[in-house]
């Protein structure tokens, strides 16, 4: 799905990755965890193409070079993230982006371009399952929604878009445990052989809920440790400065 | 630039004292001239040197030409009444939804014809707030009276027609629009403009509006199918007791555009809105002056106005608030928020407050900036293109605005064209 080859990112002059290193495939959930500045963001930043870092080194997304990809590019071709921070933009309608979000992501893959009814009814019965409520899906995007609903309407647009690769940037922070369940069983449903899932995330808590096959623990801009669901238990108990020295 | 007013004058003959009348305005605006950049309230605006560059064969029309409007130009599917003017003259009205004993319409120029006629209504030749004012009371060829009687709701909205043709070709039109509610009372007007492509003239209306106890009017301004015409309209307002006027404006079309609207809150409980769109491409000039005085306590102000300047446009907004020693617990609110797009586009903003009264609430602020990237980038990582995404943010920004529409029917037209002439235009920044 993903190979990503010799990354090193800076930005004004200051490296933020370095030599980084990660290859997912097909079907696969991997974890990256790893205290505070560490580059976590950055990485998901830099995968979903944002402006403002130097990168250096290759991406490889399904074969393709997606560092010659533009952000909307990028989308289009199957790869969300779910912001950390997600932004509030004032005067759209969170229907009507949706709606256009998915119908040019539609039209590139070459499907017909939803009708509003048809559109509607995907989203009600999607949001249900979030547990989103309907009446927020006609209020200005995440303008005045709690930290729970901004991070459900990532996940909720995620589920409506489908992507191949779901980047999820601290997605369980500031969520409280139902919502946290919630978000989970969404990211869950979604799983299968065909779609790729990487979770940033400080805290081992939502690996109770979404199993990860690896786990990586990022430090000063490199994989420093990888391992398998329990590691991210180890780390609980001993925190990322063992880690760090057990390198 | 020299009109010709003599000849005007002659072929125009009406009665004394309308006559002596036009020749008195005329002859103290041929000593001012064209406000320019000298004056504070025209600072943003250099009409002089506007009309200079741009309108140097201006001539004063006096024989009236005969053309027709075009079917085509009316608005579809929104149930209206209507009042037609085309280069400025009257040519009919329709009241099809309305109890026609419920009001009074007649054509300004129907009204000047007889000195009786010209008696009532000599109390609009007296202010003289600027020269183009002054001007207005000496050229003034045509106009509507609309008078509506107590305790009469209209049931469907007044479309104003203002249409131009080839025949307002470098002429200078002047109207005055005269429009009064009885008390507890309701008018919904949408002033609609339209000018045939590339024709070049110049439009200085004076509206009055008086809005008596407890009656609401409504006005919305629609200009975004004028195209290279030139406009100043001036609007004085006066509200009494417990009565409401709101006006939206959606400032979009035509070269240059002023609007000036004077609102006089006289009694207490009464109040004002004033919202606005000003979205401009190329080098259009918009501005927008307000000044709304509370003399009397207990009324309340708002008014918030958002701007989008692209290409070379310019656009400013001079809002005042004017609180009389009298009006104690006053309520005043104004707003403007501008994103200036490109490096040779412009926006002036000049929000003022002026209080004599101790016991009042007054807040004003004023902000320009551009898109945020940031919002783009998210908007983008969502699959939409960089310009799909500008423009997305854009709507959203200016609909702040739009929201502000009440009536849910003029609500979706507005929202229509806006979204439409926004559409039209490439948004990159």
């Amino acid at each position: 799905m993903i190979e990503i080859n010799n990354l090193s990112v800076s930005i004004d002059n200051k490296k933020i990755l370095e030599s980084f290193d990660l290859k997912i495939n097909s079907g696969e959930v991997h974890a990256i965890m790893g205290p505070n500045g560490s580059g976590k963001s950055t990485l998901a930043n830099v995968l979903a193409g944002k402006n403002g870092y130097t990168v250096e080194g290759e991406i490889l997304y399904e074969g393709m070079d997606l560092l010659s990809l533009s952000t909307e590019e990028r989308a289009q071709k199957g790869l969300f993230l779910a912001f950390q921070y997600p932004l509030e933009i004032p005067g759209v309608n969170t229907n009507n982006f949706l709606k256009t979000s998915l119908n040019t992501i539609r039209k590139i893959k070459g499907l017909k371009e939803l009708d509003s009814l048809d559109f509607l009814k995907i989203v009600k019965e999607k949001a249900k399952n979030l547990k989103v409520e309907e009446k927020i899906l006609n209020r200005q995007l995440n303008v005045g929604f709690s930290g729970g609903e901004k991070k459900k309407n990532e996940i909720l647009q995620m589920t409506i878009l489908e992507p191949k690769l779901a980047i999820l940037d601290e997605t369980d922070s500031g969520l409280d445990i139902d919502a946290l369940r919630i978000v989970s069983d969404g990211v869950n449903s979604l799983r299968n052989k065909k779609r790729s899932f990487l979770i940033i995330t400080h805290y081992q808590r939502l690996l109770d809920y979404i199993k990860p096959d690896f786990v990586h623990v990022l430090m000063d801009g490199k994989i420093a440790k990888t391992g398998c669901s329990e590691l991210a238990q180890e780390l609980e108990k001993v925190g990322y400065e063992e880690i760090g020295e057990d390198k | 630039m020299i009109l010709r007013f003599d000849e005007f004058s002659k072929k125009n003959q009406n009665n004394d004292d309308l006559d002596n009348t036009r020749r008195k305005n005329f002859n103290i605006f041929q000593k001012k001239g064209f406000p320019s950049k000298k004056e504070e309230s025209w600072k943003y605006t250099d009409l002089k040197t506007i009309i200079d560059r741009n309108l140097s064969k201006l001539e004063i029309p006096y024989k009236e030409k005969i053309s027709q409007y075009e079917k085509k130009w009316l608005i579809k599917n929104f149930e209206h009444n209507q009042i037609i003017l085309l280069n400025g003259s009257f040519v009919e009205s329709s009241f099809k939804f309305e109890n026609k004993k419920k009001f009074k319409i007649k054509s300004f120029k129907d009204i000047l014809k007889n000195k009786e006629g010209f008696e009532k209504l000599k109390d609009f030749f007296t202010e003289h707030k600027n020269s183009l004012e002054t001007l207005n009371h000496a050229l003034v060829s045509d106009g509507i009276i609309l008078e509506v009687d107590d305790n009469y709701f209209f049931k469907k909205p007044l479309i104003i027609y203002n249409f131009f043709d080839i025949f307002s070709k470098d002429k200078i039109i002047n109207n005055k629009f005269f429009i009064s509610l009885g008390n507890n009372s309701k008018l919904d007007i949408i002033d609609y403009f339209k000018s045939q492509e590339q024709v070049k003239y110049f439009n200085n209306t004076v509206h009055n509006y008086f809005v008596k106890k407890n009656s609401i009017l409504k006005k919305f301004n629609i200009n975004n199918n004028l195209d290279n015409s030139y406009n100043y309209h001036l609007a004085n307002i006066k509200c009494y007791s417990n009565s409401i006027f709101e006006n939206f404006l959606f400032s979009s079309g035509s070269s240059l555009l002023k609007n000036e609207i004077h609102c006089d809150l006289l009694e207490s409980f009464s109040s004002c809105f004033i919202n606005g769109v000003i979205f401009l491409d190329n080098q259009k000039h918009h501005e927008l002056k307000t000044n709304v005085n509370h003399k009397y306590e207990h009324c309340k102000s708002s008014q918030l106005i958002k701007s989008v300047l692209l290409d070379n446009s310019c656009g400013a907004y001079q809002g005042k608030i004017y609180v009389n020693k009298n009006a104690q617990k006053t309520n005043g609110y104004q707003l403007s928020k501008a994103w200036v797009l490109s490096e040779n586009s412009e926006f002036n903003s000049k929000p003022e407050l002026e209080i004599y009264a101790d016991d009042v609430k007054c807040t004003h602020g004023s902000t320009s900036g551009n898109i945020d990237q940031n919002s783009v980038f998210y908007l983008m990582s969502r699959g939409l293109s960089k310009e799909q995404a500008n423009q997305m943010l854009v709507e959203g920004f200016l609909n702040e605005a739009i929201e502000t529409i009440t009536d849910i029917n003029i609500k979706s037209l507005i929202s229509k064209l806006f979204i439409n002439r926004i559409s039209k235009v490439k948004i990159s920044n």
